[in-house]
């Protein structure tokens, strides 16, 4: 899309009315065009003004109370040790960096290291998440600014399922967003399960696939990721892996906290 | 703004104090039902503390962001709800010419806003109501009014601008 097709756009880009695919389109356009960018931005706050001149309308009493609470409670998740994801956020952005992203390299050191551990079914978590970290702390940096790498661990959905997992998410605003998935402990020679087929999704409902893991090694691991061209990650945290059958194995949420890069 | 990006609670009680009830009124216009509103409000604050890191205060107001965020959760909601590629809103009321005597408290942004619109022309003020509120295209108005489309988006687009210069002009003054 050129400059002038997206700025014929801009005035209904601003005011919410373009269809899905050309608002998509000049999103991505308004990425790396600053001049279409700043016309955006202006436009924009000028039709943010005509909201604002609604009369306002009383608040549901408690609707604070329940607003600070969502967001303490995402603030508060698990996994969201802020030294827990610097430390992700720096290896995997200076893997990214460094060697222009040799994903399917890492990925298969990854499942041998993986394969090393599935020990104790009540461990396998923790574990899974460790190791990742552990991985991604290995590779080498340094850290392209303004890059967020988010981590959470993958459970089990459902008492007699086995196994567990974790997805890592990397949100840019200059780049594409991408989200890689691992599972570990699933029940190899349950064939009529797989392929195991992942989504992401956001609290609006919204379901993104990421792919399928269409085999699993000895100790039923396995694992997909997946580069996403169009969409930005920023609120998709809900990780479902769902078996052939339909039914959901896994599921876990990545912690989206915002973090500053280590100084 | 550091406050929120910490999840501190304090800044998201001052955040809340300040822009719950436009976003409320804003999510009850749009959805036309409380419940539904109250869902949204609880989702802008919680998208706002997510990308908090993306804010710039060089680049817009922080009542902008939180609007547009707004506007646009609840577009993506009513096209989830009915399906189709782009928002069916519901229809309000115009928007009011000038600044009413019914509120019970100041709101600075409501203040701006209503004297920024009445720099418009009636016609230019219902053009962007048919869109904001209304979830009208250029094209469905062009149609409905059986007029180029192209008058139709100079039109917005116009009448967009002269909204942005009446703010510019009211953050300048003194």
């Amino acid at each position: 899309m050129t400059c002038v097709e997206v700025r014929e756009l801009l005035p209904e880009f601003a005011v919410g009315v373009l269809s899905v695919e050309d608002r998509e389109a000049v999103e991505r356009h308004l990425g790396w065009c600053a001049g279409c960018r700043k016309e955006a931005a202006e436009l924009g706050a000028a039709a943010a003004t005509v909201a604002f001149a609604l009369a306002p309308e009383p608040v549901p009493q408690g609707l604070g109370d329940r607003v600070v609470g969502r967001v303490r409670q995402a603030a508060g998740a698990p996994g969201s040790s802020r030294r827990v994801r610097v430390t992700a956020a720096l290896a995997l952005a200076g893997l990214v960096a460094v060697f222009g992203l040799g994903w399917g390299a890492v990925m298969a050191g990854r499942a041998d290291r993986f394969a090393d551990r599935a020990a104790i079914a009540e461990s396998r978590r923790t574990a899974a998440l460790e190791q990742f970290q552990r991985v991604l702390a290995s590779l080498p940096r340094p850290v392209p600014e303004q890059r967020e790498t988010f981590l959470g661990q993958l459970a089990p959905a459902a008492p007699d399922v086995q196994g567990g997992g974790a997805a890592l998410e990397i949100v840019s605003p200059t780049h594409l967003d991408m989200l890689i998935v691992m599972v570990s402990g699933l029940h190899p020679a349950d064939l009529e399960a797989l392929p195991y087929r992942v989504t992401l999704a956001d609290d609006a409902g919204r379901v993104l696939r990421v792919g399928q893991i269409a085999e699993l090694d000895a100790d039923g691991s396995g694992d997909v990721f997946r580069q996403f061209d169009h969409t930005d990650l920023t609120g998709y945290t809900l990780v479902t892996v769902m078996d052939a059958r339909g039914h959901i194995a896994l599921t876990g949420r990545v912690d989206q906290t915002p973090v500053s890069p280590a100084p | 703004m550091e406050g929120l990006l910490a999840g501190n609670e304090d800044a998201v009680r001052a955040l809340y104090a300040r822009f719950a009830r436009p976003i409320f009124t804003l999510g009850l216009r749009l959805l036309g039902s409380r419940e539904a509103a109250e869902e949204l409000t609880q989702d802008v604050f919680l998208a706002a503390w997510r990308k908090a890191s993306r804010f710039d205060p060089n680049r817009g107001r922080l009542s902008t962001w939180l609007m547009t965020i707004a506007h646009n959760l609840a577009v993506d909601r009513l096209r989830r709800e009915t399906g189709v590629t782009r928002p069916r809103l519901v229809l309000v009321e115009e928007l009011p010419e000038t600044p009413g005597a019914e509120e019970d408290e100041p709101f600075l942004e409501r203040d701006i806003a209503l004297r920024a619109l009445a720099s418009l022309s009636q016609a230019e003020r219902g053009l962007l109501a048919r869109a904001y509120f209304g979830g009208l295209t250029a094209r469905d108005i062009a149609e409905a009014d059986g007029i180029p489309l192209g008058t139709v988006k100079t039109r917005l687009r116009t009448a967009l601008i002269k909204v942005r210069r009446a703010n510019q002009d009211k953050e300048r003054a003194p």
